[in-house]
Formats: C-alpha cells, sequence, structure tokens
C-alpha cells in the first residue's frame, strides 16, 4: 500500500537534499552519459515547465556540478543528437520513444484521478507488451525502459530506426498501439474471404487481437466508449471471459457481428492514447532525465532493469520521502 | 511471327526503371523525332486488342502525344465516371513498350524542369504511374505476372527484406506498416519462410492458402508498385536538381510540361469538378456549419489536455486558411495572409476573434495561464513572434498550412470523432471546402421554391 507521504511534491530543501546526498552521476545510465555532448538539456528550475532550455554540457562533471549546486525542480534531455546541441542545430538522429503515462491509460481499472499503484502497474504492463511487438514484429533492439514518474518511457537506440522521421514514427506508433482497424477481406485468384482479426496468430492482427483484448478486459461499468452503448459495454463485461481462453468466435457471436464492429472501432480508436504519439513524432523532444527528481511527486526518475520485478514503490523512492513526517 | 502479336512481356512495361528500359532509351536516339508522325506506333493503337478509337484525336500520332495521352488517360479514369478504358486500350498493349519507356522519361522530365518535384504536375504523374502499372498488371496472365513480379523483386530487394528499408515509402505512406506481414523485422514475402516461421500458429486452417490470402502476390505487387512510384519520384528531385544548374532547358520539355498542366486544370472546367469551373475557392466569411467534428469540438473549448496544440498548431491554420485561402491544397502556390487579406480586416475582425474566443473557453483559459500563446498564435499566420500582428514582421515565420486528418489522429487523438463525410476527405480543410460546396448547393435549390412558396402564399 503506497504511504500517505508518497507521491507529495517535493519542497525546494528536499530537492537540495537529494541531489547532494543521494544522488549521484553514476545513477545517469551509459545511454545519456555516452552521449552527453550531442545532447541538448532542459530544466524547470520553479516548477513551471522547462523552460531553462539549450543547455549543453561539454562533460558528464560539469552536469554533476549543475544538477548539485542547483537542484532544478525537474531535469530534460533531448532525444535528439546534434552536432550543435546548444542552437539545436545539425540533427544527426533521435532516439525512438514510447511514452506510456499512467493517468492517460485509456481504459484505467484504478478510477483514481491521478497516479496509483494499479495505473503503474497497468502502465507497465502496456510497456511489457509493447517491448514484445518491438521486438517480436519490428526487430528491433537497444530497448531501454525508464520509469519516469507518473509512468514509463520506452528508449529506443536501434540504429536503423534512429534516422526515420516523424511521419514513420507515427506509423510504428499506430503498429504498436492496435490504432487502426485490420481489413478482414483478404483475395486469392479473384475470390474474396472474410477472415477476422483474431483468426490471424501473427502480424498486425495479433497486435490489434492482444490490444483489443487487454482493453475489454480492463473495462469497467463507467468506460465510455463512442459508438458503445450501457447495453453494449454490459453485454461485452458480460462475456468477455470468453477472451481469456481466446475464444473470439463465440464472444463475437454472442455481441452480434455489427455491435462486434462497432466495439472493436471503438476500442481502435481509443488505443491510439495507449502512448502519447506526441513525444513519438517528435524529433526534439525533451525527455526527463533518469536519475533526476520528479519533484511533483517526489519520485526518481529511475532505468528499470528487469521489468518483472521493477516496483517504483521500492526502487523509485527517494530517502528523503521516507524522513518524513505524518 | 507478325510483329504486332502478342509477345513475352518486357519488364520495362512495368519497370520504366529496369535495365532493359533504360536500354531502350539509350537506343532512342534524337530527341526531336517525338514529334515525327509514327507509323508503328499508330499502327499499334488501332490494332489493339479491345480498343474502341473511332476519331482520329484519340489516336497518338507520335511520342509526345503518347505522353500525354498517359496522363489525360489517368486524369479521365480519376475524374470522368463515364470514363471509356477502351479509348486507351494501347496503354495496356505489352507490344507498346518501347515507345511508352520513351514518353515516360519525356513526361518525368517535362514535369521536373518545368514544375519541381513539390508541384501539382509531379505528384499527379507519380500517382499516374502507379496506376498504370497497377492497371497493366491486372492484364497480365497469372503466370506472366508472377514471373514479372519475380524478376523486378530480384532486381530491387535482397533476399531477406527489412521493413526498415522502406522508411521513404512509409514516411510518404505509399505503403502503411499495418497492411505488411512483419516477423522479427522482416516483411514476409516468401512462402517457405512462412510456412516454416508463421504457418504452424494456424490452427484449422491450410498454412498455403493462408499465405496466398495474406500474402501471395498482392503484398508483393504493392511493394513493387510504391517502389516505382517513389523511384519516380526521386527521380523528379534529381532531374529538377540538375537543371537548376542548366542555363536552358530544351523548349520541347516545356512545351510538353504546358501540355500537361492544360491535362490538369481539363476535369476543373469539364467535369464539374468541385470549386467551380476555375477549380479555385474564393476565400470568403467562415461557415461554422461546414465546420469539421474536430473543429467543433476546439471551438467549444478543450476540458482536458492539448490545450495549447489544440488551439496553436490545429486551430490557427485551420480557421486563417478556411477563411483566406480554403483551396490552398489544390492550387499547391504558396501566399502570405497579406496576398489575400491587404488590410488584415479579416485577421483582425474575424479569424484572430475566433481562435481567442476558443482559447478563452479552455478549461483553465489558454490566456489566463499561457499569456505567451498569443504571440504563437500570430507567429503561426507568418507574422513572427510579436504580441501584435503587423505587415513589417510578415514573413519572419511561415504561415502554417492546416494539420491533415492523420497528424490530428497522432497529436489529438480525443478530437477525431469522424462523421460520414470524414470518410472521403484527408484533411479538416477538405472537409470544409466539401461541406461548404453541398451547403451552397442547398441553399441554391432550396431558394426557387421557397420563393414560390412566400408567392403563393401571399397570393392566397
Amino acid at each position: 500500500m503506497v504511504s500517505d507521504q508518497l507521491l507529495k511534491p517535493a519542497t525546494p530543501e528536499e530537492r537540495r537534499r537529494y541531489y547532494r546526498e543521494e544522488w549521484d552521476v553514476k545513477d545517469i545510465p551509459e545511454f545519456i552519459s555516452n552521449s552527453v555532448q550531442k545532447r541538448e538539456f532542459g530544466f524547470d528550475h520553479m516548477g513551471r515547465g522547462p523552460n531553462d532550455r539549450y543547455k549543453v554540457f561539454r562533460s558528464m562533471d560539469l552536469l554533476r556540478k549543475f544538477l548539485r549546486y542547483r537542484a532544478p525542480f525537474a531535469a530534460y534531455s533531448s532525444v535528439a543528437f546534434y552536432e550543435k546541441p546548444q542552437r539545436r542545430d545539425g540533427w544527426i538522429k533521435s532516439e525512438l520513444v514510447f511514452d506510456v503515462d499512467a493517468k492517460d491509460i485509456p481504459i484505467r481499472e484504478c478510477g483514481c484521478q491521478g497516479v496509483c499503484e494499479v495505473c503503474l502497474n497497468q502502465a507497465l504492463e502496456i510497456i511489457s507488451s509493447l517491448i514484445d511487438t518491438l521486438k517480436g514484429d519490428l526487430g528491433l533492439k537497444d530497448i531501454h525502459v525508464v520509469y519516469s514518474g507518473r509512468g514509463y518511457h520506452l528508449r529506443l537506440f536501434d540504429e536503423s530506426v534512429m534516422t526515420m522521421d516523424s511521419d514513420v514514427r507515427g506509423q510504428i506508433v499506430q503498429y504498436l498501439s492496435g490504432a487502426e482497424l485490420p481489413r478482414n477481406e483478404y483475395a486469392a485468384e479473384g475470390v474474396t474471404y472474410k477472415l477476422e482479426h483474431f483468426t490471424i496468430p501473427f502480424g498486425y492482427p495479433q497486435v490489434f487481437t492482444d490490444r483489443t483484448r487487454y482493453a475489454i478486459l480492463h473495462l469497467t461499468p463507467e468506460t465510455q466508449l463512442d459508438e458503445v452503448n450501457q447495453k453494449l459495454l454490459k453485454d461485452v463485461m458480460k462475456n468477455r471471459e470468453l477472451l481469456e481462453d481466446n475464444q473470439w468466435g463465440i464472444f463475437r457471436s454472442k455481441i452480434g457481428p455489427q455491435r462486434y464492429l462497432k466495439l472493436i472501432r471503438s476500442i481502435a480508436s481509443l488505443n491510439m492514447a495507449l502512448v502519447d504519439a506526441k513525444v513519438s513524432i517528435d524529433l526534439k523532444r525533451i525527455l526527463r532525465l533518469p536519475s533526476s527528481l520528479h519533484s511533483m511527486v517526489s519520485m526518481k526518475c529511475t532505468e528499470v532493469k528487469n521489468i518483472e520485478t521493477f516496483d517504483p514503490f521500492k526502487e523509485a523512492v527517494p530517502k528523503f520521502v521516507y524522513e518524513r513526517k505524518s | 511471327m507478325n510483329k504486332y502479336s502478342i509477345c513475352m512481356v518486357n519488364v520495362a512495361f512495368i519497370n520504366p526503371f529496369s535495365d532493359e528500359a533504360r536500354q531502350i532509351v539509350r537506343e532512342y536516339g534524337n530527341l526531336n523525332t517525338i514529334y515525327q508522325e509514327n507509323g508503328d506506333l499508330i499502327q499499334l493503337v488501332t490494332r489493339s486488342p479491345s480498343q474502341d478509337i473511332s476519331d482520329e484525336e484519340s489516336i497518338p500520332h507520335n511520342i509526345m502525344d503518347l505522353a500525354l495521352k498517359r496522363m489525360e488517360w489517368y486524369v479521365k479514369k480519376r475524374n470522368n465516371l463515364e470514363f471509356d478504358y477502351r479509348k486507351y486500350s494501347y496503354l495496356y498493349n505489352r507490344n507498346i513498350t518501347n515507345f511508352d519507356v520513351i514518353a515516360f522519361y519525356l513526361l518525368v522530365q517535362a514535369v521536373s524542369v518545368k514544375f519541381g518535384p513539390n508541384s501539382r504536375e509531379s505528384r499527379v504523374m507519380v500517382e499516374a504511374q502507379g496506376k498504370l502499372m497497377e492497371s497493366r498488371m491486372g492484364e497480365l496472365l497469372l503466370s506472366e505476372k508472377r514471373d514479372i513480379l519475380g524478376t523486378i523483386l530480384n532486381t530491387l530487394l535482397p533476399r531477406e527484406v527489412k521493413w526498415t528499408m522502406f522508411a521513404d515509402l512509409l514516411s510518404s505512406r505509399k505503403i502503411k506498416l499495418t497492411d505488411l506481414v512483419l516477423d522479427q523485422g522482416n516483411i514476409i514475402l516468401d512462402k517457405d519462410y512462412f510456412m516454416e516461421n508463421l504457418g504452424f500458429k494456424l490452427e484449422h486452417r491450410d498454412p498455403g492458402k493462408m499465405y496466398d490470402l495474406l500474402i501471395g502476390d498482392k503484398i508483393k505487387e504493392l511493394i513493387i508498385n510504391r517502389m516505382i512510384m517513389q523511384k519516380t519520384e526521386d527521380y523528379i528531385s534529381e532531374v529538377y536538381q540538375k537543371s537548376q544548374r542548366q542555363v536552358e532547358p530544351n523548349p520541347i520539355l516545356l512545351e510538353l510540361a504546358d501540355k500537361v498542366t492544360e491535362i490538369l486544370n481539363q476535369p476543373m472546367a469539364t467535369y464539374g469538378y468541385r470549386g467551380g469551373a476555375t477549380g479555385k475557392v474564393e476565400a470568403s466569411p467562415l461557415n461554422q456549419e461546414a465546420f469539421p467534428p474536430c473543429v467543433k469540438i476546439v471551438l467549444e473549448g478543450m476540458k482536458s489536455g492539448g490545450r495549447n496544440d489544440a488551439i496553436i498548431l490545429f486551430l490557427t491554420p485551420f480557421i486563417s486558411y478556411a477563411r483566406l485561402y480554403p483551396d490552398v491544397f489544390r492550387r499547391n502556390t504558396t501566399l502570405r495572409v497579406s496576398d489575400v487579406d491587404p488590410e488584415l480586416a479579416a485577421v483582425e475582425k474575424e479569424i484572430l476573434p475566433l481562435i481567442h474566443e476558443a482559447a478563452e473557453r479552455c478549461t483553465p483559459p489558454l490566456f489566463e495561464d499561457q499569456p505567451q500563446e498569443k504571440v504563437n498564435i500570430n507567429a503561426k499566420m507568418g507574422f513572427g513572434m510579436h504580441s501584435e500582428i503587423e505587415l513589417k514582421h510578415e514573413g519572419e515565420t511561415t504561415w502554417y498550412t492546416p494539420m491533415s486528418c492523420e497528424k490530428v489522429k497522432l497529436h489529438l487523438p480525443s478530437l477525431c470523432k469522424p462523421d460520414k463525410t470524414c470518410k472521403s476527405i484527408g484533411n479538416p480543410l477538405s472537409y470544409y471546402i466539401h461541406r461548404l460546396t453541398d451547403l451552397r448547393y442547398e441553399e441554391a435549390t432550396s431558394e426557387e421554391p421557397g420563393e414560390e412558396s412566400k408567392q403563393e402564399s401571399r397570393e392566397e
């Protein structure tokens, strides 16, 4: 259970303590330290957004001194590598990034107003399924997961995608999140056959099936879906156990083909919000610096070494939180 | 064998970038002969299977004519409901390959030199090439088609085809990632690979049959088609770059380019293309009834996240273009706001108030906590980063064109609540023109009976 002392904003004094007593420059992952000179850094000193931009550091030691001395409210670094990061000029390449924010997950079981253990777990489940698709379908490597404080970032350093433009990244987001209804008519030698997505156990239809199953199994009576009325929602929830055994055909016939189409169309458009597409397609985005403090919730932005065992409430809570008086 | 009987299909008939096609170009000789009456060509045209040509005008007499007929075929096919393909059946005749390749290169060079890669002419040229290739493939025997697909794939692609090789095709949306069958980063084209790595996952279905349905020839054809379109596009850019270094372009090419423009303008005048006889949609006061659902949502005020993007990146370009330059995508010419609104009266009295009101309706009101965003609105209309809109600053920034539907879905997914009209358009601005035309038509057709009924009631 999350203690009352967690997820509260950090005071300026707590920030200073964090950067002087707990934080170590070695906590910054190698994927940042080995490219520090190529990246733009940005800082939020007052909690009003990262308006101290275009910062560059010639070495990790200078970055260490800056963070120790300024103890910013938030610290960020660019996903882009530049020839001249001080002017965001001479773009070389950008990490491919996926941002899953717990509070923006389209169907949340918890119903909390901000972020809680339940929706953070859900975010991690989503991240895990995205990784499966990135590796299995798209064959991508060099994937890092970072707990951002309110969700997770997936950061890819696979050279084959780092020079891709926003439009290709947009297509990758659509593929990964299952945001497009797969076609259900296929033709060969003049004859057209109907094949529902769940009958094709690979490629994009399988991705769509996985994301749709996940959405349906997480529906709550309060979930609002376009084109899905209360009666349909109720019927879906009543029959959804069938999907746990992959009995899609029976599920579809219980719902009815027309209503099933409405349901999956609606879920496809909802899936688009599984990841924040704006972050993925922005080649010059700045992302929270791993190891820095998310002062709004008093959590450490932490690289996730083992996704199976990671628990943000054990591994990303700064010491000062435990010393707060209740 | 008769010279004009059916022969094996030359790969150049489908792929004008093949070695065979390049050989044809090398052997052609003098460019000036393209104007000369070509008896072989005329005979081929008039003897093409299923042709239905009853007038001289429909017959290309030389290579120049053939080049224009290629464009005319596409434009008519796209715009004319009564399009008669039999008048162009020679374009599907494999025996035409030698002349066709020359016509292709002439066209590409003409549109590149005169209009450059970002022009309407170049775009239509690329689309026409894709469509022609598709139609030609459709006319081949299955065995021929498979041979050709195999030959072209072998020359264009390595054995293992990674999806990352198609970044440019994905970027221009010529192919969609979701249309491909992917496994471990490979696009599955090969049947053996499919059977070995994916086929076993299928339950109660014949893997061979599933391969034919899911991949078969279709994906190969799609990839080849889109690669040739992309190569055409790249070639246009290449020729354009070279032409910039030349002093004087060949007048033959310039003349051909002008004739291509004439053909492209025909549908607007002949087939009642939306927008009237000139194809232009003039600047006029905004009609909010014609706004698409996404714009209406923003005008009501954004209640959750995405306020800034919705007002600055989405609404500002939409409202300004809808009011001042609604057919920007059709006319494909860059304008400044003051070219249409020299006194900036519409900007001050109609455009800005509408955008500012929408910003005020947001929760919380956008300018309350981010007053600096007013400057960004001015910037997106091309007036630089200044708090007031002034002509002296125009051009310091770019007048942003409205986001496409694809971009809206990515940036602001909560705005996309498509209605019936949305299905046929790709940009909210096109929706506006579409609905505006419909509303004007409805108004025009409902006015007359209305007048009559008023008169009738007066008479009573």
